[in-house]
């Protein structure tokens, strides 16, 4: 039997770092593929070759045994390959009729004129495949989450009008902003769609991969490492496989680990924001890193955003120095010695377009003043120095930030947060994009830090970074802490622990 | 020779190139018509750029954080009836009621556009609205000369300092006090910083409502201070005496050089954006160019300039 999408020895770089290595997989007609791993484990940027989103760096593509390049989505349409995003792709303020066939609206034309009605018509047999009934001129915001994926779908199964073949439809994290009863609906419909096409589905929720999919990928560090049926998987094969078995302890720096203070520099009691999460209680202590654990949805991520202004708590106390604090705009945090360094760091951490040196006295711009004005000469005495502290690669001080690379980035916004006298900083995933030596020389810069008493609280991409970096580790699931684990150096928890409190 | 492959090289090109356009057009002129090349001519044409410098330097203020004010000529036409109708009794006072006045609706706008989240492009085109209104309302619709009474004190702007007019002294101290605002002082740099990336800027516990009200205040004020001098000059307010001056004033700071989208520019770039607007439309007329093809070579040199300024192949979306 021919695969309707093979993959042969596909591989993926970015700048010299491989993010897929030589990666093969089938998808056979009227099958579920389920495809799992932790986060920069490549999952996504396989789908993004298969859905013309990127070309790969080598490898083939083939469809129905045929040879293959994608240089679009739309070229990937074109054969009948059709992604359902994560961030979904709908255009809200249009109706439900013109997303469905939004770019094709030429076969709905009349005279150079749209017709409505054709197009309506259409429209209802499209939404009729998913069994969505609803108008097709009602405007797509005003549909539920659930429905704008159903939406989605309905957009995808499109394609079998234009083309010949069984349709290949791609779930990237179709599930993560739906509830219990609208994940049922899904797949439910999806089962019932095996009969045209077939699907490769991504997600973080491993139960859900395992009720849904036929055959199971699991990938870790850009390769396929295992390939099985589901009939042979379960719940922990798929955690061992996924984080692997080894523990690389060293990686992390866990003997330069110190015990930390006993003075609490941050207190939460009942901290609540009404919709993201409710009643969480930490200390954090001087020197301490407290990771926070959880899936998305859990409400970590919101918490995080909590801590530095972005987003205002409802309920309960937050307390720095034992002194209560509300903090209404990211100012307000900074004023109290904490600063942020954000997953996105191109957006949220530094000014591309401006100076390392002046990205680095951003945050507190009085220590180069007198008098009311900058001090240039001061400035660049002081950005020269965290240049070579922290040995960032930069062509000099006055370069910009957008020639340097991710880790260099990182290393700026750290100098930044120094430059201010932060005590307190939120590392949300630090390590994000960076490669092997890059994420090294932050866990080496984190253990410097809680040496000199700065406190961290972090949220990292792996379990496998939260656990080795942290002294505590809180577990979040639906908005609630569900665990709290004591990770001191020698005696860290197991991924199965935290996992068990995670899902 | 400088090498043009080299991106660095090519940036450099591009920031003097209004320079090297200025210097190119007033040889270009006064090769065509000697009379334009006379100190004397020169200093004409400084003192006459003088308004539209000032209204262009408080917008370069807004532009540098990304935003655009559409009020600056109503403020200017605003401040000049007020120092029309006050300077025969309040004297100097009338002056600084004047720049007030500009002041004031800056501040207007700037809480528009910032606390009610109003687009600065709506909310200037709104306060605007209502600034000329006012204007209309306090002088009954007419322009207002400037009587025996007033004249005397007139001088203060049409006078002359070592030879120079005091307006091109005006303008060169505004420039200075500027430009070392925007490079040494701490709203500067964070109107820069705002401009360039205003996420980092605010996750970096920038204040940037704050910042941005400055902008607008500075832009009113600025105004308020060309309006002082256009009815000055005049020796008369109108309530319409500047509305020809915004879309020149917005043109200056982009052939100056400074971005639209705000991050990259300065208020000496938009002296040079100034001249080469003033240039243009007083050479034109020294060389004698039809009055109508005067429009379509103005709007063709606009075009050239921006192009050659600013390196649009960065810019993904252009609005």
């Amino acid at each position: 039997m021919t695969a309707v999408l093979q993959g042969i020895q596909l591989s993926k770089s970015f700048v010299g770092i491989p993010a897929l290595k030589a990666v093969d997989f089938e998808l056979h007609p009227h099958e579920v593929v389920g495809l799992v791993g932790e986060n920069g484990a490549g999952k996504s940027t396989l789908m993004r070759l298969v859905a013309g989103v990127q070309l790969p760096s080598s490898g083939t593509l083939l469809r129905d045994g045929v040879p293959l390049v994608l240089r679009s989505p739309r070229e990937a349409a074109d054969h009948g390959i059709a992604m359902v995003f994560q961030e979904q792709s709908l255009l809200l303020n249009l109706s439900v009729a013109e997303n469905l066939f939004l770019g094709r609206e030429q076969e709905f034309m009349r005279a150079g004129l749209i017709n409505w009605r054709r197009l309506h018509e259409a429209a209802r047999r499209q939404l009729a495949k998913v069994e969505l009934d609803i108008d097709p001129a009602t405007r797509t915001a005003e549909l539920s989450f659930a429905a704008r994926q159903m939406l989605e779908l309905a957009k995808a199964l499109s394609l079998e009008d234009r083309v010949a073949g069984e349709l290949v439809i791609l779930l990237d994290e179709p599930t993560s902003v739906l509830e219990r009863h609208e994940v049922a609906l899904l797949f439910a419909r999806v089962r019932a769609l095996k009969q045209r096409a077939s699907f490769i589905f991504v997600s973080h929720r491993l139960d859900e991969v395992l009720a849904l999919s036929d055959r199971i990928y699991v990938m870790k560090d850009g390769a396929v490492v295992a390939e099985m049926p589901t009939a042979e998987a379960s719940l922990p094969k798929l955690h061992r496989l996924m984080v692997g078995r080894e523990q690389h302890t060293e990686f992390y720096r866990e003997s330069d680990q110190e015990a930390h203070g006993d003075a609490v520099v941050l207190q939460a009691r009942g901290l609540t924001a009404e919709g993201h999460y409710r009643d969480v209680d930490f200390d954090l202590r001087r020197g301490e890193v407290l990771g926070i654990a959880g899936v998305i949805g859990s409400g970590r991520e919101e918490l995080v955003r909590t801590l530095f202004g972005f987003l205002a708590h409802t309920a309960g106390t937050l307390k720095v120095d034992g002194a209560e604090v509300r903090f209404a705009i990211p100012a307000d945090a900074v004023a109290h010695g904490i600063g942020y360094i954000p997953r996105e760091r191109r957006v949220e951490g530094l000014v591309l377009l401006l100076s390392l040196a002046s990205n680095m006295t951003l945050a507190n711009l009085g220590v180069v003043m007198r008098h009311g004005w900058i001090r240039r000469a001061r400035e660049r005495l002081l950005a020269a120095d965290w240049m070579r502290k922290l040995s960032i690669r930069a062509s000099g001080i006055d370069a910009l930030c957008v020639s340097l690379s991710g880790g260099n980035q990182q290393k700026v916004v750290l100098a930044k947060w120094l430059t201010a006298g932060s005590r307190i900083l939120i590392l949300d995933h630090p390590t994000r994009g960076l490669d092997v030596g890059a994420k090294e020389e932050v866990y080496r810069l984190v253990r410097d830090l809680c040496r000199q008493g700065t406190s961290v609280v972090l949220t990292a991409d792996s379990l496998e970074e939260t656990i080795g970096l942290s002294h505590t580790v809180l577990v979040m699931r639906d908005g609630r802490v569900t665990a709290r684990f004591e990770a001191g150096r020698g005696a860290k928890p197991a991924q199965v622990d935290l996992i068990e409190h995670m899902v | 020779m400088m090498n043009l492959s080299d991106p660095v090289a090519r940036a450099r090109l591009r920031t003097a190139a209004p320079s090297l356009l200025l210097v190119a057009l007033v040889i270009l002129i006064a090769a065509v018509t000697p009379g334009f090349g006379t100190p004397q001519t020169l200093l004409e044409v400084l003192a006459d750029t003088a308004t539209l410098y000032l209204l262009a330097a408080g917008q370069t203020f807004v532009t540098l954080i990304g935003g655009v004010d559409l009020s600056l000529q109503a403020v200017a036409s605003l401040s000049s009836v007020v120092l029309a109708m006050l300077v025969a009794r309040f004297g100097y006072g009338a002056f600084v009621a004047a720049v007030l006045v500009g002041t004031v609706f800056g501040l207007c706008s700037g809480f528009v556009h910032v606390r009610l989240r109003v687009p600065s492009f709506v909310a200037t085109l709104a306060t605007g609205g209502v600034m000329s209104g006012t204007a209309l309302l306090l002088s009954d619709a007419h322009s207002i000369p400037i009587g025996e009474n007033g004249r005397e004190y007139l001088t203060v702007v049409t006078g002359n300092l070592l030879g120079v007019p005091h307006v091109i002294w005006l303008g060169a101290v505004v420039l200075l006090v500027g430009m070392v605002v925007q490079r040494y002082s701490a709203f500067g740099r964070y109107s820069m910083a705002i401009g360039a990336g205003e996420p980092a800027a605010w996750a970096s516990g920038v204040r940037v409502e704050r910042q941005k009200i400055i902008c607008f205040v500075l832009a009113g004020t600025l105004a308020g201070l060309a309006g002082v001098v256009l009815a000055a000059r005049m020796a008369s307010g109108s309530p319409m005496l500047a509305n020809e001056l915004l879309l020149p004033s917005i043109a200056a700071v982009v052939v100056g050089g400074t971005a639209v989208t705000g991050g990259v520019g300065g208020i000496g770039r938009t002296m040079i954006g100034a001249l080469i607007i003033s240039v243009v439309r007083i050479g034109m007329i020294f060389v004698g160019v039809n009055i109508f093809a005067q429009q379509i070579l103005f709007g063709t040199v606009l075009i050239f300039a921006v192009g050659i300024t600013i390196d649009r192949s960065k810019i993904l979306i252009v609005k």
